[in-house]
């Protein structure tokens, strides 16, 4: 029964057992979070109660991409520390602005420096969109996000300019 | 071999007095954390709770403020609304309670910057509420300061903050 339970060499199994320890807390913790969208703004691509799996590492060589569905923090922090520290609560947003680029809404539609974006994830019929909105342009680490889901009143939409440094990772759809 | 244990003895020693050491004497970044889970839990309630509880924990809520504190909350769906003075806090926790029957609130996220003073400190906090028959929850982030009155660290300003400009 010993040797079922803890193998031919327990040295050995210990070891394996704390080496697979460190592995689950390393690649759960730090490198992909697990997340559970709760509301309709980012339907129809992700539906209400579903899981996702957000990678922290997809942003280390590579900066943000405009239509990457990312996770974003809610609290602005220079702590190294907390930028480890994986939030309770997240956005789950799009970007579709990128640094330096001026973004704005005319008739529900995006535009990045006054051109229309084609965003072939948006169902207008389903969820028609009537935002307008002032041009704004985007700082040197600032991304504009905003949920898929735009049929309801921007202010009842959380949407806007976020830091760099907010984004936690890219969702895995 | 000996040497080994007794420097692992000394090093668990000296981790279990430095953990024994933050458990007596918080630094004020934990004081503030514990003030505000004690706060998120009166602000809590369940369905019919007693009326003279419900009192009491009104004026202990209140207790974590300041006698002049400012509440500004700017909620898109449920307005703007300005509190001032601990009064005000004890008649908007009764006018919450009258209004739901049970109320969920958390701070699940906290962000404490303490002033190189250390008798003030401002917590950037994601507030999460749930009311009685919500199958969602509300969640906004709130910015509350801190500051050492008399030995005690209250609240003495608290305001919402929009998250994405």
């Amino acid at each position: 029964m010993r040797r079922v339970i803890f193998g031919r060499n327990l040295k050995l199994t210990l070891l394996r057992a704390a080496v697979w320890v460190v592995v689950c807390v390393v690649v759960f913790k730090l490198l992909l979070v697990h997340i559970r969208v709760d509301g309709i703004s980012m339907l129809p691509t992700c539906p209400d109660q579903s899981v996702y799996w957000v990678n922290r590492l997809a942003y280390v060589r590579n900066p943000p991409q405009r239509g990457d569905v990312v996770a974003i923090r809610f609290i602005q922090t220079d702590k190294a520390i907390s930028h480890l520290e994986t939030p309770g609560i997240m956005l789950l947003k799009r970007i579709i602005g990128r640094p330096g680029e001026t973004i704005s809404f005319v008739k529900g539609r995006v535009l990045i420096n006054g051109e229309v974006l084609d965003e072939p994830y948006e169902n207008y019929e389903k969820f028609p969109c009537d935002w307008n909105s002032a041009p704004v342009t985007l700082g040197p680490n600032q991304y504009y996000v905003v949920g898929d889901n735009r049929s309801m009143a921007p202010e009842d939409h959380v949407h806007g300019e976020c830091e760099r440094n907010q984004i936690v990772g890219k969702a895995r759809l | 071999m000996k040497m080994v244990l007794r420097l692992v003895l000394l090093a668990a020693l000296i981790a279990a007095g430095v953990w024994l050491w933050t458990i007596l004497f918080p630094g004020p970044e934990k004081i503030v954390r514990e003030r505000l889970a004690q706060a998120a839990s009166e602000a809590s309630f369940q369905s019919g709770e007693n009326p003279l509880v419900s009192a009491a924990r009104a004026e202990t809520l209140a207790g974590f403020f300041s006698t002049n504190v400012e509440l500004n909350i700017n909620l898109s769906e449920h307005g703007r609304h300005n509190f001032a003075g601990r009064d005000e806090i004890i008649q908007a926790a009764a006018g919450v309670r009258s209004a739901v029957s049970s109320l969920k609130v958390q701070f699940p996220d906290m962000n404490i910057t303490v002033g190189p003073d250390k008798l003030s400190a401002v917590a950037d906090v994601v507030v999460q509420v749930q009311a009685a028959g919500d199958k969602d929850y509300y969640v906004q982030e709130m910015k509350f300061t801190f500051q050492k009155i008399g030995g005690d660290w209250l609240i003495t300003r608290v305001e919402t903050v929009r998250t994405l400009s």
